[in-house]
């Protein structure tokens, strides 16, 4: 079958086997199909070699996380992200993938009004006790009102996502509020950009994707009266990841100036730390866990670190090469015994961190991780604390 | 590979929904359907490693979680008449986890625990699935580490380093696999279990650990590994010489063990491989160079430093255009950084690359590079040479792109000619890749028949029935394996 791949891309691979120990699924299985190394051989096998697309194919390529940790590891440079999602789209075409009610829920994301009842939908069953909120990955108690977002200026956009906005809300309003303390006016996107299209486009969804990321770029065009050079500021690292893809995902010059100025909100604020007052740091030991599409995606994680630095009293870097938790957008939903099993070995590098606060700069991560119990903030969360209490000047 | 499967493909028709197979099902009677694969894409993923070479087809893979385990596929394996092939990380580079015919694959990276640290004795025993990388980091605290480093080491494994007897840049001074492993618990082709070696000093008997060091998954199954830890050492100083040609880069190595030193590493990279890595990965190695020495020296904080002196004027009186002291951490892993990542960068010149790998003697270094670079010119491939040229090892990377009509054929027949020259200058087949399928069929141009009879006979001590990875290291008719019909038997794999 043909899965569309570049041939160039796909014979990248040399199979050197370096990317094994940085791959979730291949670490906790230790098996060839469940490898990035695996993965593409297969992909090799069914398009150039006419091997049928077998079950056990179709599952090797199921079980990735799309975490591209193996890219990052990877001396020859292979776009495994990028061969992943042509393989799923190829895999979705020819209905051996995501099916009808993943499809119809994915289109849900883009919205707005649609999502905001299932969520409070789902609010309701959970207060009534009647879904297993752990075991679907789901926030402890799904607010069922949100506070409102308040434009406060055209200086930057804050893009508010689609699930993040309905179940995580005062994260953004602690991201807005650490903005606006750096001398920032703010305009949330809100309804203007419903959903970045990520989750779509893990899922092998090509024509949703894009066409959520056509709407986004429209919706923008012009918000809050800038002229379109506006920085776009992101919370989210899946979000962010692919708001800067949207050039190579839809290949117009116009796409590909959009997602110059796109950011992750640390990366435009780590330059701009001087402008926030002086602050005594929050008395917290923080472990910070880099998302994977912050770091191997965006590659964008060590702002973070920077931003934290003088607000918290201590930020620990984990052991772990900034292996996946597991999270993985939708897959902690549809894997969830692999992504349990990622996630232990991540609780257990947080351990050995010896740090009680996580700080998370990704929505999925923060919620599989805090379904293990964890006390996860978002980085700016715990910035925004730390501006609450002025520091007692020397 | 494609021939393979369109082959096994055209056989298979008609044949869609076989009936299950009996040996499949006393393996997952044995060990529970989980720990068995037999579909055609694991079978397909277990016939293949990092070479070139895949001429079998994997039959069912096992991932063994205890010796257990391991010694009941043993015996199902020989109940049914197959031969049984170990995996590791499948890095390896010669083929050697690459099976021929159609054996019972067993992965070993389930069995990847430490199963007790000795700190006193410096030893620890670990499952041969633990990856060579991690074993470091488990014992970092300790202020201890697994000294062979080979290039792979974050990914490839204990057992496939005890299989293969891996070296890597910091085995100049501290010595290959071999001499980091004191004992090894292996699980021959009967399913007995057996302890080679021990941990005192000079365990009596023959040496029949090191015999099993390094026999590359023929002589059984390593199951448990007692490895040595070695100290960190206290200091540590990295050197980049730059060179106006290979031959005074070569001198220099000549120089400085002629001198008595011997570095913890010493590392050559002629004047395309410098091109290569620095375009990649901005070591900040000077691109005119003709060639660059990376040394490293370490020991107690004086000792350490008097070397370096000693090591920048050996170089500069041979010849070096510049010396640079690493002075942190930082630009010592910068340097490195450009050494380790020699392959990445080969692979970014073309799709595909062989990374060849013999001995010369050190003295005969600098014309071998050079007859190395007129052999790749003449058969129309890129070659750069990166290697451990402290002990003549030599690791030519023929980059090519095997899409091209008779390039491989080019490269194969490029490799076989420096093989020819490493012999003719003195040398031998492989440094520390091992010897796999890439070389077996030259194993006769460095040993007689005699030679080759003796190391078949060793091997048939451990294994009778020669059901241990057959086919690889000894060439017929030195083998007990037929060959031929390993590489004809191939099971239908796309069923
Ligand atoms: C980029 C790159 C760089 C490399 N650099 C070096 C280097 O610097 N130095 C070096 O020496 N090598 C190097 N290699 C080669 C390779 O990594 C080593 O040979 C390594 O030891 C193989 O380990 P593995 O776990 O991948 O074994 P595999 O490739 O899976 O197997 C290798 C052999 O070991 C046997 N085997 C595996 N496990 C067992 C077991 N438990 N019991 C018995 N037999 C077993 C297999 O049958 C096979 O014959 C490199 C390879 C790559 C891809
Ligand atoms: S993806 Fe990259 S690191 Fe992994 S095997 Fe292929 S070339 Fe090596
Ligand atoms: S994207 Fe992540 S899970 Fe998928 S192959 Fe790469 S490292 Fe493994």
């Amino acid at each position: 079958m043909d899965l569309g791949l570049d041939s160039d891309e796909l014979v990248s691979c040399v199979a050197c086997g370096l990317c094994l120990p940085h791959c979730p699924t291949y670490v906790i299985s230790g098996r060839d199909a469940e490898s990035p190394r695996g993965r593409i051989a297969l992909m090799h096998a069914v398009q150039a070699e006419g091997a049928p697309v077998t079950d056990e194919v179709v599952r090797s390529m199921q079980t990735c996380v799309q975490c591209r940790g193996c890219e990052t590891a990877c001396p020859s440079g292979v776009p495994f992200g990028h061969l992943m999602e042509g393989t799923r789209a190829a895999l979705v075409s020819a209905g051996r993938i995501t099916g009808r009610w993943q499809r119809l829920g994915l289109a849900a994301l883009g919205r707005p009004r649609l999502l905001r009842a299932a969520s409070a939908g789902l609010g309701l069953l959970q207060r009534l006790r009647m879904i297993p909120s752990a075991r679907l990955g789901l926030p402890e108690r799904i607010p069922l009102r949100r506070p409102r977002l308040r434009a406060s200026g055209a200086d930057v956009l804050l893009f508010t996502g689609c699930v993040m906005d309905a179940w995580q809300r005062p994260v953004h309003r602690a991201v807005q509020r650490v903005i606006e303390a750096a001398g920032a006016g703010v305009t949330p996107t809100g309804a203007a950009a419903p959903c970045c299209g990520a989750l779509p486009a893990h899922a092998g969804l090509e024509r949703l994707s894009k066409s959520m990321a056509e709407r986004v770029m429209a919706g923008l065009e012009g918000l809050g009266g800038g002229a379109g050079e506006v920085p776009v500021l992101v919370d989210s690292a899946g979000c962010g990841a692919a708001l800067k893809d949207y050039g190579r995902l839809l290949g117009t010059e116009e796409a590909r100036r959009f997602s110059a100025r796109v950011f992750d909100v640390h990366e435009w604020l780590a330059p701009r730390l001087d402008r926030l007052p002086p602050v005594r740091p929050l008395e917290a030991a923080v472990a910070v866990q880099d998302p994977c599409h912050l770091r191997h995606v965006q590659r964008a994680h060590e702002p973070v670190y920077e931003v934290l630095e003088p607000f918290v009293e201590s930020v620990a870097t984990l052991d772990d090469d900034g292996l996946c938790c597991g999270a993985g957008g939708a897959y902690s939903v549809l894997e969830p015994e692999r992504a349990r099993m990622i996630r232990d070995r991540k609780l257990a590098a947080l351990e050995r961190s010896g740090a009680t606060v996580v700080a998370s700069a990704n929505p999925g991560c923060s919620l599989h991780l805090a379904a293990a119990g964890l006390d996860v903030r978002h980085p700016l969360e715990l910035v925004a604390q730390a501006l609450e209490v002025p520091a007692l000047r020397a | 590979m494609t021939g393979l499967l369109s082959r096994a493909a055209g056989r298979v028709a008609g044949r869609r929904r076989s009936r299950p197979d009996p040996l499949v099902a006393d393996l997952v009677a044995a060990l529970g359907p989980d720990r068995v694969q037999a579909d055609a894409a694991a079978r397909y993923l277990a016939s293949r490693d990092a070479s070139i070479f895949s001429e079998g087809t994997a039959g069912p893979v096992c991932f063994p979680a205890s010796t257990e385990q391991v010694q009941a596929c043993m015996r199902i394996a020989a109940r049914h008449h197959r031969a049984v092939v170990p995996r590791g990380a499948g890095t390896g580079l010669s083929g050697g986890a690459a099976p021929l015919g159609s054996p019972v694959v067993l992965s070993m990276t389930g069995m990847n625990s430490v199963l007790e640290v000795d700190l006193d004795n410096r030893v620890a025993w670990v499952q041969p699935g633990l990856v060579n990388l991690e074993l470091s980091r488990r014992v970092a605290a300790h202020g201890l580490h697994f000294a062979p480093d080979p290039s792979s080491q974050q990914a490839c494994t204990i057992g496939g380093n005890v299989a293969n007897n891996s070296g890597g840049p910091h085995c100049l001074a501290y010595g290959v696999t071999s001499a980091h492993v004191a004992a090894v618990e292996v699980v021959l082709s009967d399913g007995e279990v057996v302890v080679l070696g021990g941990l005192e000093a000079e365990p009596g008997g023959y040496d029949l650990r090191g015999a099993f060091i390094g026999s590359e998954g023929l002589c059984g199954i390593a199951t448990a590994v007692a490895v040595r830890l070695t100290p960190n050492p206290p200091a540590v100083k990295t050197m980049l010489a730059a060179y106006p040609d290979a031959a005074s880069a070569a001198a220099t190595v000549g120089a400085v063990i002629a001198d008595g030193m011997v570095p913890a590493a010493i590392e050559l990279m002629d004047a395309r491989a410098v091109a290569v890595i620095e375009e990649f990965a901005r070591a900040g190695y000077p691109r005119d160079a003709g060639a660059v020495l990376l040394i490293e020296v370490d020991g107690m904080d004086g000792g350490a430093a008097i070397q370096a002196d000693r090591v920048v004027a050996i170089a500069s009186a041979n010849g070096a255009a510049s010396v640079r002291v690493a002075a942190d951490e930082a630009e010592r892993a910068r340097l490195w950084k450009g050494r380790k990542n020699a392959f990445g960068a080969v692979a970014n010149l073309e799709p595909d690359y062989y990374l060849h790998d013999t001995v010369v003697p050190r003295s005969k270094l600098a014309e071998v590079i050079e007859a190395v670079g007129e052999i790749a010119d003449r058969h129309g491939v890129s070659v750069i040479n990166v290697f451990h040229a402290g002990d003549g090892n030599l690791h030519p990377i023929l980059a090519y792109d095997s899409r091209i009509e008779g390039m491989t054929e080019r490269v194969a027949a490029a490799g076989e000619e420096i093989i020819e020259v490493s012999l003719a200058a003195g040398g031998a087949l492989s440094g520390e890749h091992g010897i796999g399928v890439e070389k077996r069929d030259h194993m006769d141009k460095m040993f007689s028949p005699a030679d080759l009879d003796h190391q078949n006979r060793l091997r048939q001590a451990f294994d009778p029935h020669c059901r241990m990875n057959p086919g690889k290291v000894l060439p017929s008719p030195h083998s007990c394996a037929d060959i031929a019909s390993l590489k004809a038997a191939d099971g239908a794999l796309w069923g």
